[in-house]
């Protein structure tokens, strides 16, 4: 008589399982259980991102680098601290643009 | 390679379904996600709770309803199904951490530490029977990646385990069965042989 190996063992466990249990109405007992899903609201983040931008405004408007640049701006003159100010919000606008990307892949 | 292609396909599904749950509220979506994943899933619990099927479908609905509460934090860097076997078993872990059940089931334990009747049983009673024998690691283990036929990596993740100890424990516990089967295996032998 052969001795029994792992493939045996498998082959009886697969065996004893009886398999996915029928439904017989679990389904439907289930959805009737099921709560409405809490929307989360909007105007937290809404407010959050209000916030931050008046408080951003406020701070760089009486900071001299951004008058120098938005005189550089309207002047059309490509001083240092118009190109500092261009390519922090370049920079910012990809690492959001990163982050929507890596969550919309994460859906 | 066909089997993978179905697990992708499958997997797939499940994965436009949660979107249609989650961006559309879409319950219709999420009703189809408890039919298609009910059955392996209370199969699991019920397992888990050696056989009591009330106890199993509390349970798998305490798991379902988890799930929706919190489908949106899914990532599919897993299948649904194994997410779902997750949740369930971190249910059962809670029951038996607070619930009666645990108490109720070690009085089940002491009856199947009596002395094993003297006849050669069926191969499926006695597979039943040193099942029970093993620790409850290697029974889960066991469960999770021969019966309901999860990876490795996806009974580890299900179990809370490192992937070496998921390893270890099904080695063990296979060894344990194939040891005590074996002396099944030769008693049916001689019994022929008379």
């Amino acid at each position: 008589m052969n001795p029994i190996d792992d493939d045996d063992v498998d082959t009886l466990l697969r065996q004893s399982f009886d398999g996915p249990t029928p439904d017989a109405g679990f389904s439907d007992r289930v959805m009737q259980q099921l709560p409405p899903r809490r929307l989360r609201s909007a105007w937290p983040l809404a407010a959050g991102v209000l916030v931050g931008a008046v408080l951003c405004a406020l701070s760089l408007f009486n900071s001299p680098l951004w008058r120098a640049a938005w005189h550089g701006l309207r002047v059309g003159e490509r001083s240092t601290s118009t190109m500092i100010v261009l390519s922090t919000m370049a920079g910012m606008s990809l690492l959001a643009l990163a982050w929507t990307l890596a969550e919309a892949d994460d859906h | 390679m066909t089997c993978v292609a179905d697990s992708a396909a499958e997997a797939r599904i499940d994965q436009s379904l949660v979107a249609r749950a989650l961006l559309g509220d879409d319950r219709r979506a999420f009703e189809q996600l408890v039919r298609r994943h009910q059955g392996m899933v209370r199969a699991q619990l019920c397992r888990l709770l050696h056989g009591d099927e009330a106890a199993a479908d509390d349970l798998a609905q305490e798991t379902f309803l988890l799930a929706w509460r919190k489908l949106d934090q899914f990532r599919s860097d897993a299948r649904f199904s194994t997410w779902l076997h997750r949740i369930a078993y971190s249910c059962f872990l809670q029951t038996c951490r607070t619930k009666s059940w645990a108490a109720r089931h070690a009085q089940d334990d002491a009856m199947e530490h009596l002395p094993a009747p003297a006849h050669a049983m069926d191969l499926q009673l006695d597979l039943a029977r040193a099942m029970q024998h093993l620790s409850t690691a290697e029974q889960a283990v066991l469960l999770h990646c021969v019966q309901l036929e999860l990876s490795h990596e996806e009974a580890a993740y299900v179990l809370e385990m490192p992937l070496g100890t998921v390893k270890t424990h099904a080695t063990r516990g296979k060894a344990k069965l194939k040891t005590w089967l074996s002396a099944w295996h030769e008693a049916a032998g001689e019994e022929r042989v008379r």
